[in-house]
């Protein structure tokens, strides 16, 4: 399986990317929406992508809504993983068409028991 | 007048808390009020974000260079020994305190902004900004202090 990890942070890529590949999957990474949708346009797939909201030139709030509008990414699964734990941001995100939501601080426990709410943990890791 | 409050000094203890023990330590109970008397840093490095919202204010990390890069070993799971670069010295005290400042955000009662990192080796002007509350912290009985200006 393969998940692309969208961060400003190259250290929280860096977390959430070991993490994804402890599990079993293969990861890409991006460093803000619009490099994260270069990626998707130049026609590389993921089961699942995990979306910062706060980066610069393009947000995860935006990128969210750019890969909704596009019939061909709707197989891709949306996880925001972001410091904006509000409801009504959580809402937002989940109107635009984020599949699940995970707050930071979060633990790799935490990562492994949403990927198995999605039904995204490899068949060796599923519970 | 009234002065709207959104946090004090134990909320803003907790969450730092909570995010050391999920993020950095693995566990709980590292990070606890500093007992020491005022916090003198000799080689500082600071982090901070803005919330504008309902508050609008300044979240300010600062620590020792060497706590730092003690921190970014344990956000990273680096042992003792490994060699932190500057570039994720900066991108990890940066985040955080972006979300120690997300996290103090989620307490206001309405939606907001949160602007991304600052982090230098010099503190942020507080020129017109008032300080409103803080914590003094120890990290494994090194100091650490979180301060909330308002803008």
């Amino acid at each position: 399986m393969r998940a692309l990890v969208i961060d400003d942070s190259r250290v929280m890529r860096r977390i959430i990317a070991g993490t994804l590949r402890t599990i079993g999957y293969s990861t890409s990474e991006a460093g803000d929406g619009r490099e994260a949708l270069d990626l998707l346009e130049a026609g590389e797939t993921y089961d699942l992508a995990c979306i910062d909201w706060n980066m610069p030139v393009m947000d995860g709030l935006e990128f969210v809504t750019a890969v909704r509008e596009n019939r061909e990414w709707r197989g891709l699964t949306l996880m925001m993983v972001t410091t904006e734990s509000e409801h009504g941001q959580i809402v937002r995100a989940l109107a635009a068409g984020a599949h699940e939501y995970l707050i930071k601080p979060f633990t790799p426990d935490a990562i492994r028991d949403k990927l198995d709410l999605l039904g995204l943990l490899p068949i060796e890791e599923s519970v | 007048m009234t002065t709207f409050a959104p946090f004090d000094t134990v909320q803003i203890t907790e969450v730092a808390g909570e995010i050391f023990a999920a993020m950095i330590d693995g566990e709980p109970g590292l990070l606890f009020p500093w007992t020491g008397g005022p916090i003198v840093l000799s080689e500082p490095l600071f982090a901070w974000v803005e919330m504008h919202d309902a508050f609008s204010g300044r979240v300010v990390l600062s620590t020792e260079t060497s706590t730092a890069h003690a921190l970014v070993r344990g956000l990273l799971g680096m042992t003792g020994g490994e060699a932190v670069s500057e570039a994720d010295l900066v991108d990890a005290f940066g985040e955080v305190a972006n979300v120690v400042g997300g996290n103090l955000k989620a307490l206001l009662p309405t939606q907001g902004r949160l602007t991304l990192p600052v982090v230098g080796r010099v503190a942020p002007s507080t020129e017109g900004l008032t300080r409103f509350d803080g914590a003094a912290l120890s990290w494994c009985g090194r100091p650490l202090d979180i301060t909330v200006w308002r803008i």
